[in-house]
């Protein structure tokens, strides 16, 4: 489904990336695991457009998306959830989850989109006037997540889910993320610590200093006991 | 009612309405595109102009030439947009870019409007004509319609914001720019269509005010200083202050006008606005930070 | 470590001179040469007869280029967007002119006050900028301008002379010179202005003041972090820059015999702005090569009359977005790229600390 090759990518002067290839197939749960700082962030950015690669390519079903700009990839069904979440502070709650559907579906759709995210987390419905910038961090989680899946994305990339949160909320948003894994949906998931992402992970790639030092099935990475002593968050 | 409190309470209202709609466009784009449009006062200018000659070469009723005006001056303002603004965005010198280039554009057009039409002033035709007097005071009636048409425009403009699909998306892209792309909001058309209604925001202004005074191609200038003053004063980017600061910069210079005589009303503005910057940069509803460390 | 080492190693004597000293890389010869030619120039044209009108546009160069190289050094080398500039020639020319038409003063001392007043007036409009942002800077400057303007249209009698500004001014006098000799002399007072403004101003760009200025302009949370007094640098660039302008304000006022309250009228500020801009803005010889280029056009395409607006306009804001650099760099880069002879050896970044021979030192 997603296919990237060769990613070359960077800021400024330097260089981030070094040649990434990696793909993800239809209703794969991929993990990229990584320390901070090592390129987790800049990759998704690359990938979803807000980053202009240098060189290499990305594939969406075969179709080169690699200079596509970041609303044409959106709405081609790749849909990145941020870190830093990256609300619109000055709307509402429900305003928030609006925008995650811009592209414009039926009135049913959206209905049905919304009373899924509410499924999720029923505290979406019932402060939806809240103002999204009077939010805590795990709410703040919830709500990006939330908007995300408002959209019609077949992949959903999520950077860093458990940024910043207590321990109790990150359970919840991964016990969130894996009944969305459940419902279909195909995820690129980028995390520094593998406890978390031990359910919901089918294959995992490795990333250090910008490269792709191993990958390989879940069971198989994360059952090494050197890796999981590195990744243990 | 003394002549006097009413001749200013009108004046005040009147040119509350006026600097509220000129400021409008100007804040709205700030907002979105955080842009400071100069040439603000030459899609004033280009309304103006289209509606004079609409009415002039075409003898089409004003009616007629004033939408004609505003869609024109949308026009321009979209074309300026894909020639001179899109072409920086997100480059590092762009606020150096736009603010060099909309002055260029603000003389470009004021020459143009001498070469097309010529340095004598011009009359455009009111929409309502006639008035009516209210304790010796002249009230005319398209100057309640500026008035009536302020208010409803930015009754609707809210409206648009708060509920309107690309209302929304302008304001999810003045907020978080990023997140609306990625929200597949397209942010740089979107920035065209803000800039397109500020400029038939500019243009409507023109065409409603024009019959107050000649129509000259310096027209546009006053106006937009006006507007500039208005936007900082009621806080860049917020409705809302646009209309606050309208009025009561309108209500304050008329009312110093008409008490202190007319040669203290703009210097008194500009005191009150250098007051405002010194105590409160943000102005009265202002977003984003302005502070220097 | 002995030579032999060093040179084993590889090591060189860093060339600091170079690198420290700018000033050095500019020729003696050529600064002396420009001057030599422009002390000759008007005895040369008047002699062979050609008349005193290029030489009163070079002294209209010279007056706009003072100006727009203050201008730049506030904005292009600042970051600051002032449009202020306008209005302190302004000051500077009505205290000279007043002082002389009022007071009786000689023009050539009262014009030494015009620079002492625009600095104060540039420091009060200075003060309030400090605290805000590009865009606010915008507006208050130009709220200035227009009191400024309002000021002098409807101010005492003995400053607006009526909303027209000052008009019978005394010229200077020279002695007994007229004619052509009174135009040389003319030359000479805003030629010396001009080189001054323009050594001092080439200093200030090359001095701590100037790496200051830059870095506070590029990076201010970085600069400020490393000890730099935003307020006072910026302070003291204002007072440079409105000392120069204010100056040329009053050297302008004895030249033309007044000063008109159309001064304030945007087409001037438009002119100044494209002289920085098209020159180059944030370099140094951006805006005397502007201040060359649109005082030439000017001059030659004065018969276009609106057009010649129209096409500056557009121009402004095509090389505001299509050529942001203006002008002068690009001539560099041409020069460097086909006409410059071999580069010297790029200077070496070496601190001084750095392992190298010391038999040199003491």
């Amino acid at each position: 489904m997603l296919e990237v090759k060769g990613l070359v990518a960077g800021y400024g002067g330097g260089e981030v990336l070094h040649a990434i290839d990696l793909e993800v197939r239809e209703g794969e749960g991929v993990v990229v695991l990584g320390p901070n700082g090592h390129g987790k962030t800049t990759l998704l950015r690359a990938i979803t457009g807000l980053l202009p690669p240098r060189a290499g390519q990305v594939l969406l079903d075969g179709k080169d998306i690699t200079r596509w700009r970041a609303d044409a990839i959106a709405a081609a069904g790749l849909v990145h959830i941020p870190q830093g979440d990256l609300l619109f502070p000055d709307m509402t709650v429900t305003e928030n989850l609006l925008m995650g559907a811009y592209y414009r579906p039926t009135w049913s759709e959206r209905d049905a989109r919304l009373a899924r995210v509410y499924e999720l987390f029923p505290w979406l419905k019932e402060r939806g006037n809240q103002l999204a910038r009077t939010l805590s961090g795990g709410e703040r989680r919830m709500l990006a997540l939330g908007r995300g899946l408002m959209s019609k994305a077949r992949l959903l990339l999520i950077d860093e889910p458990s940024l910043g949160l207590a321990p109790l909320i990150t359970q919840q948003i991964y016990a969130s993320i894996h009944k969305v894994k459940e419902s279909g949906m195909s995820l690129l998931i980028a995390d520094e610590n593998a406890n978390h992402v031990a359910g919901l992970a089918d294959r995992v790639y490795l990333l250090e200093t910008g490269s792709l030092v191993r990958q390989g099935p879940a069971d198989e990475l994360l059952r090494d006991k050197a890796l999981l002593e590195s990744y243990l968050g | 009612m003394s002549t006097q409190f009413v001749q200013a309470a009108w004046g005040g209202i009147l040119f509350g309405s006026v600097y509220g709609l000129m400021a409008l466009g100007l804040t709205l784009v700030w907002g979105a595109v955080r842009l400071l449009n100069l040439a603000h006062g030459a899609l004033f200018v280009v309304g103006s102009y289209v509606a004079y000659w609409v009415v002039s070469s075409l003898n089409l009723p004003i009616l007629i030439a004033l939408p004609i005006g505003v869609l024109a001056a949308a026009a321009f303002a979209y074309l300026m947009h894909l020639i001179f603004i899109r072409p920086v965005i997100g480059k590092p010198g762009f606020d150096n870019s736009t603010l060099i280039a909309t002055v260029g554009i603000s003389i470009a057009v004021s020459a143009a409007a001498i070469l097309i039409f010529n340095p004598e002033y011009k009359v455009v035709p009111p929409v309502i004509s006639g008035n009516f007097t209210v304790s010796q005071v002249q009230i005319t009636k398209q100057g309640l319609l500026v008035i009536g048409a302020s208010l409803a425009l930015f009754g609707t403009v809210y409206l648009f914001l708060t509920y309107s699909r690309l209302g929304m998306a302008i304001r999810a892209v003045s907020q978080q720019q990023e997140a609306a792309s990625l929200m597949s909001i397209p942010v740089v058309r979107t920035y065209g269509m803000v800039i397109a209604i500020s400029g038939a925001l500019a243009g409507l202004a023109g065409v409603l005010l024009s019959p107050f005074f000649f129509l000259n191609p310096n027209s546009g200038f006053n106006p937009m200083i006006q507007a500039l003053i208005v936007t900082i004063f009621g806080g860049l980017g917020s409705v809302r202050g646009a209309l606050v600061a309208g009025f009561v910069l309108g209500i304050f210079e008329s009312f110093v006008e008409v008490y202190y005589g007319v040669a203290w009303a703009q210097p008194g503005v500009f005191l009150l606005i250098i007051l405002m910057l010194i105590l409160r940069p943000n102005g009265l509803f202002g977003i984003g930070e302005v502070r220097r460390l | 470590m002995s030579t032999g080492a060093s040179a084993t190693l590889g090591l060189t004597r860093p060339a600091l001179d170079r690198a420290a000293a700018p000033w050095r890389r500019v020729s003696l010869w050529t600064v002396g040469g420009v001057l030599a030619a422009g002390i000759v120039l008007p005895l040369l044209l008047v002699r062979l007869d050609i008349g005193t009108y290029l030489i009163t546009l070079l002294i209209l160069f010279f007056v706009q280029a003072v100006v727009a190289q203050s201008w730049n050094l506030i904005m292009g080398y600042g970051g600051i967007y002032s449009f202020a500039q306008v209005a302190l020639f302004a000051v500077g020319g009505w205290t000279s002119g007043v002082l002389v038409h009022s007071l009786g003063w000689n023009p050539f001392l009262a014009i030494l006050v015009s620079p002492l007043v625009a600095v104060v007036a540039a420091l009060g409009i200075g003060l309030p900028t400090l605290r805000l942002r590009g865009v606010y800077v915008v507006l208050l400057t130009l709220a200035f301008h227009e009191l400024a303007r309002v000021f002098a249209v409807t101010g005492p009698r003995f400053i607006s002379g009526g909303g027209y500004g000052l008009v019978t001014v005394q010229t200077f006098q020279f002695g007994n010179a007229i004619g052509n000799q009174r135009t040389i002399y003319l030359y000479y007072l805003a030629g010396l202005i001009f080189a001054i403004a323009t050594f001092v101003i080439w200093r200030v760009i090359h001095s701590p003041l100037g790496v200051a200025m830059t870095a506070l302009r590029d990076s201010e949370t970085y600069a400020v972090s490393r000890g730099i007094n935003q307020f006072r640098v910026r302070l003291v660039l204002f007072a440079i820059s409105a000392f120069f302008t204010g100056l040329a304000g009053g050297y302008s006022t004895h030249y033309n015999g007044g000063i008109s309250t159309t001064i304030f009228d945007f087409p001037r500020i438009i002119d100044l702005l494209a002289m920085i801009v098209i020159g180059g803005w944030g370099t140094f010889a951006g805006p005397i090569l502007g201040a060359g280029i649109v005082i030439g056009l000017d001059q030659y395409l004065v018969a276009l009359g609106d057009y010649q607006t129209l096409i500056l306009g557009l121009a402004l804001a095509g090389i505001a977005v299509f050529a942001p650099q203006g002008l002068w760099p690009l001539i560099r880069r041409l020069y460097e790229n086909y006409l410059a002879p071999e580069p010297l050896p790029p200077a070496v970044e070496v601190s001084p600390s750095a392992p190298h021979d010391t038999t040199g030192e003491l």
